[in-house]
């Protein structure tokens, strides 16, 4: 079986550069830097720092600036295209925090007027104005994210799993990204100088790309994806690993999948974020895969780091590299660095380019790079395995108001609610005192699940990626930051709370901690951000021995928790945790077989048929499964009871159904502790009767298995077998 | 000094949550940033802050920050030596 090509058959681009690819190209041509002191936002003292910020955009609030900016590259990107895309793929970390600082400032406490803050809405958003029904995912890796999202577009692709799929970066400038890095003392006050000697940091910037996927050959593609390669340095939650071990393995890994030996890249797009760590680990790296490096430069010091759509924007650079032979200069560079060994091209250069390697590495040492080549210039590279049937867990835990996971199942076995927040204390008794110092509560429930994961599996190995879900991330870390910026009047913002605040930041702390360095991708998809979790897994794990872990972690907190999450009433009793499996191919010794056939939005008129059938069909239901665990979001309850009644009535499916949210509590991750009760009532063999009315619900006996449904405004389905 | 000693190692303990430590059992003279303790990059611009905020104290450079922060003491030294107003 020959692999699939996919084709980059529109893009779309919005950057401190200009709108559009011909603006960025001429820009580029012109080799100025478009970075310049802020001023989209007011500053409470001191001269502001040289930023990229992008010219013309119509003021916010609604929606927020990172919205805007996704939609104008949407806009290009779609515009020779008259069906919408079957997915969408998007990263994000700022999603609409700008819009969020300021109502915190104001202390606005309408619920609604926070409505577009969650990452997800950023794709969701997109998604809608595309006209995409399908999968809304949503990746926050930080700097790399933009071509993380790309990565998994590339796989869907392959895998049949979509045709179109609309993917990419945006991130909008903001004060936590803004004082994050000058508290980290990141920031160039000269402007950017990736490359050069006297390099002292980087220009914080904002900006959008999106790029049309697809496996349907178009009349003129503007160029082929023909690779990927995910690594994490699995070091430092914000410094790289100093010997560019994550950037070399994620290179190396790109070109294998792409097919191609480092002797066919023409160009590479460096990260160079012009910060002297980065800089210094990257060519390290180039030096250490590539013999003779070939032409290379980081378009940075032109349009500054637009974090997670910096990946997104110079896949699109790299694709006019290899449409139009045109390859742009490291613009800002003048003294060469000893130390690098490399010397950039220092004006824009013409000639014929194959190939290009694009890098993103980002915060939690999580890296991605895509190879961009012209059209069928390559023979495509080698077939992906053959369509997954689903994945393997040899382990799990969970966290809930009551306690670990043995705490938590003994409640529901007298069906006795588990909603609540745990004490932090005793999250963090199985963990490293020296480990978890500088971390909150967010980061110390992923690593109290992970490590209770991998104990309660009989592999041997350590999981070698982790895929992370999460609704809201860190939000302790996040409200202290801007609190503490707030209160200091701008003048003491805590580096400490930024690294932290991250929504890659507890994932990236997992992968230190396993010593996991292959993908590491956090995903964050409101209600459903486990379930994307495990989407992501279900696309990029391997067959063979290699082990995973699939996390969904939400924390609940005071002030953000109530005015964030739709479902969570102000002033009402707070529950959060999570689950968290060790995941892999291999059946043998699995305690439960997992599969997701659906995630889609529940916006068309056919959705819930579309779920029947990804199930087996109408009325096959009774034959399948035994129990339904059902999630409904307090803020979506009445659409959520009438789907519910629909799909059992279609699907033929007359069994006690577990309504999993009025036990868990309501938080965006409550579907990972109930897969880890599908999970430990398929081991066990029952089901406790009072939490199916009665008498305990036999699950040892029969081939059926746990369906965990969730419902609202996107609908999903997690299945759960014996082996 | 030795009260600003004092007055440093209670505050480091607190903003870098160095649980096993006390004030007692914290040598000004050992190494600080590096060392056992496991204090990193972070940790050192969470002092700089620090020091900053409540010494009036600004240290915005690498060269700088590295000879400061060999030692607590080193960096008592350094407060002493560039503060303009008396310690908070």
């Amino acid at each position: 079986m020959i692999s699939k090509r996919v084709y980059i058959a529109g893009a779309g681009i919005i950057s401190p550069l200009g709108k559009g690819l011909a603006a960025t190209e001429e820009a580029l041509r012109r080799n100025r830097s478009s970075i310049r002191p802020l001023d989209l936002f007011p500053l409470l003292q001191g001269e502001p720092l040289p930023v990229g910020q992008v010219d013309g955009m119509e003021a916010p609030p609604s929606p927020p600036r990172t919205h805007l900016l996704a939609h104008a590259a949407a806009l290009q990107a779609m515009a020779e295209c008259e069906q919408p895309p079957d997915a969408v793929i998007i990263g994000t970390t700022t999603g609409g925090i700008l819009t969020t600082e300021q109502l915190l400032r104001d202390s606005a406490d309408n619920k609604e007027l926070y409505r577009y803050h969650g990452l997800n809405s950023v794709t969701e958003y997109i998604a809608r104005e595309t006209g995409c029904r399908g999968t809304a995912l949503t990746v926050s890796t930080a700097c790399s994210s933009g071509a993380v999202a790309i990565a998994l577009a590339l796989e869907m692709l392959r895998q049949g799993k979509a045709k179109r799929v609309l993917a990419g970066g945006v991130d909008s400038l903001c004060r936590l990204t803004y004082f994050g890095f000058h508290s980290l003392q990141l920031v160039d006050r000269k402007g950017c100088r990736p490359l050069d000697a006297d390099r002292q940091g980087m220009a914080v910037a904002e900006g959008a790309a999106l790029l049309l996927l697809t496996t349907e050959k178009p009349d003129k593609p503007l160029a082929e994806l023909l690779g990927a390669g995910l690594s994490c340095d699995a070091y430092h939650p914000a410094a790289p690993h100093p010997e560019g071990r994550g950037a070399f393995l994620a290179m190396q890994a790109a070109l294998a999948d792409a097919g191609l030996v480092p002797a066919d890249i023409d160009y590479i797009n460096l990260h160079g974020t012009g910060t002297p760590e980065n800089d210094l680990a990257e060519s390290k790296a180039v030096t250490a895969l590539f013999t003779a490096p070939p032409m290379l430069s980081s378009i940075k010091g032109a349009t500054g780091h637009s974090l997670a759509a910096s990946g997104a924007i110079e896949a699109v650079v790299s694709a006019i590299a290899v449409a139009k032979n045109f390859l742009p200069a490291n613009t800002g560079w003048i003294k060469a660095d000893p130390a690098l060994g490399l010397t950039p091209l220092t004006q824009p250069a013409t000639q014929r380019t194959n190939a290009v390697l694009s890098n993103s590495f980002g915060f939690g040492g999580n890296n991605g790079c895509l190879v961009i080549t012209k059209p069928e210039n390559f023979s495509s590279p080698p077939a992906p395995a053959p369509v997954s049937t689903g994945l393997a867990i040899h382990g799990c835990s969970c966290l809930t108001g009551a306690g670990n996971t043995a705490a938590t199942l003994a409640l529901l076995a007298q069906g006795v609610p588990v909603a609540g927040k745990a004490d932090l204390g005793g999250i963090s008794e199985n963990l490293p005192p020296h480990l978890v110092r500088r971390l909150k509560r967010l980061p110390r429930m992923t690593l109290s699940l992970a490590l209770a994961a991998h104990q309660d599996s009989a592999l041997e190995g350590k999981p070698s990626s982790v895929y992370m879900g999460t609704g809201w991330g860190a939000l302790s870390e996040t409200y202290d930051f801007l609190s503490r910026l707030t209160d200091s009047r701008e003048q003491f913002p805590s580096p400490t709370d930024f690294v932290g605040s991250v929504h890659n930041g507890p994932a990236g702390q997992a992968a230190i901690m396993l010593g996991a360095s292959r993908a590491n991708i956090t995903t964050s998809g409101g209600d459903y951000s486990f379930e994307q979790a495990l989407l992501a897994a279900d696309l990029l794990m391997p067959e063979g021995d290699e082990s995973c872990l699939v996390l969904g972690v939400d924390e609940g907190h005071q002030v953000l928790s109530p005015l964030l999450d739709s479902s969570i009433a102000s002033g009402s009793f707070l529950a959060d945790g999570g689950g968290a499996f060790c995941l892999s191919r291999k059946r043998e010794g699995a305690q439960c077989l997992a599969r997701l056939p659906f995630y889609q939005s529940s916006a068309t008129e056919g959705c819930i048929n579309s779920l029947i059938d990804a199930l087996g069909g109408a009325r096959t239901g009774k034959d399948k499964y035994a129990l339904l665990l059902a999630g409904i979001p307090a803020a979506v309850k009445e659409e959520g009871e009438r789907q519910l009644a629909r799909f059992m009535e279609q699907f033929g499916l007359r069994v006690p159904v577990i309504r999993y949210r009025e036990f868990t509590g309501e938080f965006a991750s409550a579907s990972a502790v109930a897969a880890v009760m599908a999970v430990s009532f398929l081991a066990s063999g029952e089901a406790p009767g009072p939490l199916v009315t009665g008498e305990a619900l036999a699950l040892a006996n029969n081939k059926k298995g746990v369906l965990v449904l969730g419902l609202g405004r996107y609908l999903s389905a997690m299945e759960f077998f014996r082996p | 000094m030795s009260k600003l000693i004092q007055e440093l190692k209670v505050k480091i303990i607190d903003i870098l949550n160095l649980q096993d430590l006390t004030p007692e059992n914290f040598n000004e003279n050992a190494q600080l940033v590096g060392g056992d303790l496991g204090i990193d990059s972070i940790d050192v611009l969470e002092m700089v802050v620090m020091v900053e905020k409540d010494y009036g104290v600004v240290i915005n450079s690498q060269e700088v920050g590295e000879k400061v922060f060999s030692s607590l003491s080193s960096l008592a030294a350094y407060i002493e030596g560039n503060s303009s107003g008396s310690p908070s």
